[in-house]
């Protein structure tokens, strides 16, 4: 005996989504985090969750009125010409030593706390201060500057993102950066060991130098927890998703950041993306002529402390079908492919008795279409989106600790254009 | 080399497996070829003919073993060619251990349709798997998830059971594709070919004194004479060990350590032939040629070679060079040519290319003025220079100019 499911189409979206708003929740097309000019943190311990189902202490930056430190730390969001102050308090462990923040593609200067390596730094129960001015836009970083190897492997790292003067809906101040929706994708990399010899403060065993990685993270989070919703109870420490979702025709802007120690290259299914700009300077030829050395590929190393800045698209153009099924007379939705309406699927799809059906099928091959699915099939596409997997390449980072899925796995989920997005 | 004493109870299994296991697959019901006749009368790939724009191509997914540069045996799952044609009922027992490594090649000219018939045809070696196989397009854009091979937002092919692929080729260039499904396992096992696609300015004569090209340049600057696949394929054999072993597959702790340039590490890259397995050794009936590309590069002096690159190790990015003293001239990356979006020329002339898992790149190495002879293409990973512990092997062959 099968099991029957809803057949979503089109017209029936709005029930899907009242589903989906349960699922996901609002967050969705524009990167979480905190604005000002002044921003108080605090480092301190932490634990956070890892979807092997291990629990990890960490040191992360708590922002200030905020009882649990977070991984990443708090993304700054600010706008270009504001002068910003970073105050920092070392709630550490004594034995984590001095702490300190740096600002990558910013001219920061330090003042209190004690003389450092590479900046001023804040000793145990402690402070000290920074200040820039965020003279350019785009994508940056800030991380840990003391005894690097160690502290942002236990968690001292977070983003920065200046708003260009044109507007929020730009990524730099020229009209070919404008973006509809922008996601976060701030990639990390954990070596348990580490982080186990530090809760058993076994300080003098911790040697960074055969340092080998076997978790990987994405806003802080592994697969399949980034697709949760962000600001969860449950992960107090670990706020941010990453559930890019979009409509045909959508510009989305992703901003990467390699904020780890390794290089991963991230592949984009569904389509190319645009690499507009590099660590926070768009690549351009030269005053006003906008991201014009801008480079398509699929997939980008992003490299340890390196930032990028990517416009990605979606149509379904040029498909040779057509993706909502349409019979010649029906009306087109938004950038439709207008020579491929009504064009029939091509291939019979066999009998579900020989497939394994993915929980991300809807049971149709079309945009907002939907089918029967088998007993036992979760039906985790409720509206019937287009799910493109955003990755690292090197396949080993699709695991946690040793677990098969999880690690540098998203997906892009492409609405229907019926369905509403935040 | 004489395998270990589990290895034999495996080989039982298999003639089991074999007396009873795929002849009760319900394959022949499940095993079809979609592939409909070219009847539009377009020309749509531009080549004056309007009935061959339509391709189809049936390969199987399964296991099989290749023999790297040191002797070692390695358990593979790979796709392999199943004739067009093939009897349906023939098709598990015909092709069963018989994967290549690289996958068979799939080129194609712009304009044309791929209907890719994909037969899971089991993993022999393997009876206690039931992994469906499926079929990514990497680079393919604007795809649709229903053909994009993963297997979360798509139904996947179940051992026995064929499922086709369409793909309409719009857009020229480099690209590969390989199984996603439990894509870290499956890819390490080496299930991946090259996909190349022509484009239409090869059907319009001589561009800037070529006729082949890998992007419409519009001014022959991606000319080329002639042209080879440069995959790096790499295995961690341990993983390989372990999965042939039946045992726990140790995925934290993978790191490839046989480099290869299309499925072979030198010195078999400079060996034309194919490289015959010894599949017999584990239970098989017959023993197969499964490395099948030719690595070592030839050429006039003079030529300008277009090398299509593309790194899909699971573990390592590998940067390569030559020793010709030109240097690489890199035109493509992810099957776009370089250009910006107004039409800067953004190609790169570069000594050293640093390949990413999951890069693609189009390389011309352009000969004018090189002296006729031998010379080297290597990893400046030159710990990667290997074959397990055997130095002088790796990602490194021979480019002989004539």
């Amino acid at each position: 005996m099968s099991v029957m499911k809803y057949v979503f189409r089109p017209k029936s979206l709005w029930t899907a989504v009242a589903v989906i708003f349960l699922m996901w929740g609002t967050a969705c097309g524009a990167i979480d985090g905190i604005t000002g000019t002044t921003f108080n943190f605090t480092a301190k311990p932490g634990y956070i969750v890892t979807s092997d189902g291990d629990s990890i202490l960490m040191w992360l930056y708590a922002a200030e009125g905020s009882s649990f430190g977070q991984y990443p730390g708090p993304t700054l969001i600010i706008n270009q010409g504001d002068t910003i102050t970073i105050n920092l308090t070392n709630n550490l462990p004594s034995q984590a030593g001095n702490t300190s923040i740096v600002f990558p593609g910013h001219n920061a200067t330090a003042s209190g706390g004690v003389s450092g390596l590479l900046t001023r730094e804040a000793p145990t129960n402690g402070s000290v201060s920074y200040q820039f001015t965020a003279t350019e836009p785009g994508t940056y970083l800030y991380r840990s500057g003391s005894r690097p190897d160690l502290q942002v492997e236990m968690g001292l790292v977070g983003a920065i993102i200046v708003r260009p003067a044109m507007g929020d809906q730009y990524a730099y101040n020229h009209a070919d950066t404008q973006f509809d929706r922008e996601f976060l994708y701030l990639l990390t990399e954990m070596d348990p060991v580490i982080h186990g010899l530090v809760a058993q403060g076994k300080w003098g065993q911790i040697d960074t130098t055969d340092y080998f990685a076997t978790n990987w993270f994405i806003n802080g989070r592994n697969f399949p927890d980034l697709m949760a919703d962000s600001f969860l109870p449950w992960m107090p420490t670990q706020p941010y998703n990453c559930q890019p979702r979009m409509h045909p025709g959508d510009k989305v802007l992703i901003r990467m950041i390699g904020a780890g120690v390794d290089q991963h290259p991230m592949h984009y299914h569904g389509n190319d993306f645009e690499t507009i700009a590099i660590d926070g300077r768009m690549l351009s030829s030269g005053n006003g002529s906008g991201p014009d050395l801008a480079w398509h590929a699929t997939t980008i190393k992003s490299a340890p402390g390196q930032t990028a800045d990517m416009i990605w698209t979606w149509t379904g153009q040029g498909l040779g079908w057509d993706i909502y099924g349409h019979a010649p007379g029906d009306p087109m939705q938004p950038y439709e492919d207008a020579e491929d309406h009504g064009v029939p699927f091509p291939v019979v799809i066999p009998p579900r008795d020989v497939l394994t059906f993915g929980q991300f099928y809807s049971g149709s091959p079309f945009l907002g279409g939907g089918g029967d699915l088998p007993p036992g099939d979760p039906g985790l596409n409720a509206n019937a989106g287009y799910f493109y997997m955003w990755h690292s390449h090197t396949e080993k980072e699709l695991t946690s600790n040793d677990i098969w899925p999880g690690g540098l796995v998203t997906f892009m989920i492409v609405e229907h254009p019926d369905v509403p997005l935040p | 080399m004489r395998p270990p004493c589990f290895i034999q109870a495996v080989k039982i299994l298999l003639l089991l497996l074999i007396a009873l296991g795929i002849a009760a697959l319900p394959c022949s019901a499940s095993i079809y070829v979609q592939c409909p006749e070219d009847t539009d009368g377009i020309d749509a790939d531009g080549d004056g003919d309007p009935a061959n724009d339509i391709v189809c191509m049936h390969i199987s997914g399964g296991d099989g073993f290749a023999k790297m540069a040191d002797g070692k045996d390695q358990y593979t799952f790979s796709f392999g060619l199943v004739p067009l044609g093939m009897p349906e009922e023939n098709v598990v027992s015909e092709t069963a251990l018989k994967a290549t490594l690289p996958a068979p090649r799939i080129t194609l000219r712009e304009g044309q349709e791929l209907y890719l018939t994909m037969t899971n045809v089991g993993m022999v070696m393997r009876p206690d798997l039931f992994d469906p196989h499926s079929v990514h397009w990497h680079g393919f854009p604007n795809a649709a998830p229903i053909f994009d091979g993963l297997p979360e937002p798509s139904p996947t092919a179940n051992m026995g059971a064929s499922f086709t692929y369409y793909y309409k080729a719009e857009v020229p260039g480099t690209f590969f594709y390989h199984c996603h499904v439990e894509a870290a396992e499956h890819m390490q096992m080496g299930m991946i070919g090259n996909l190349w696609v022509y484009p239409r300015q090869d059907q319009q004569g001589t561009v800037g004194g070529f006729s082949k090209f890998a992007y419409n340049d519009g001014d022959g600057s991606t000319g080329y004479d002639v042209e080879y696949p440069l995959q790096l394929t790499a295995f961690d054999s341990e993983f390989h060990d372990q999965h042939i072993a039946v045992q726990p597959l140790p995925f934290a702790d993978m790191y490839d350590d046989y480099p290869m340039i299309n499925g072979r590490g030198y010195p078999d890259t400079i060996n034309p032939n194919p490289i015959t397995n010894n599949a017999t050794a584990f239970g098989a009936a017959e023993n197969f040629d499964a490395q099948t590309v030719n690595t070592l590069i030839e050429a006039d002096a003079g030529d300008r070679i277009l090398l299509r690159v593309s790194n899909v190790s699971t573990t390592h990015q590998y940067a390569i060079t030559t020793t010709l003293g030109v240097p690489m001239k890199v035109v493509g990356r992810g099957a776009a040519l370089l250009r910006g979006p107004t039409g800067l020329n953004t190609s790169m002339t570069v000594n050293v290319l640093n390949v990413g898992g999951g890069q693609h790149f189009d390389v011309i190495l352009d000969t004018s003025g090189v002296s006729a002879g031998t010379y080297i293409l290597y990893t400046t990973n030159l710990a990667d220079l290997s074959n397990g512990s055997q130095e002088r092997g790796g990602i490194m062959t021979e480019i002989v100019l004539n």
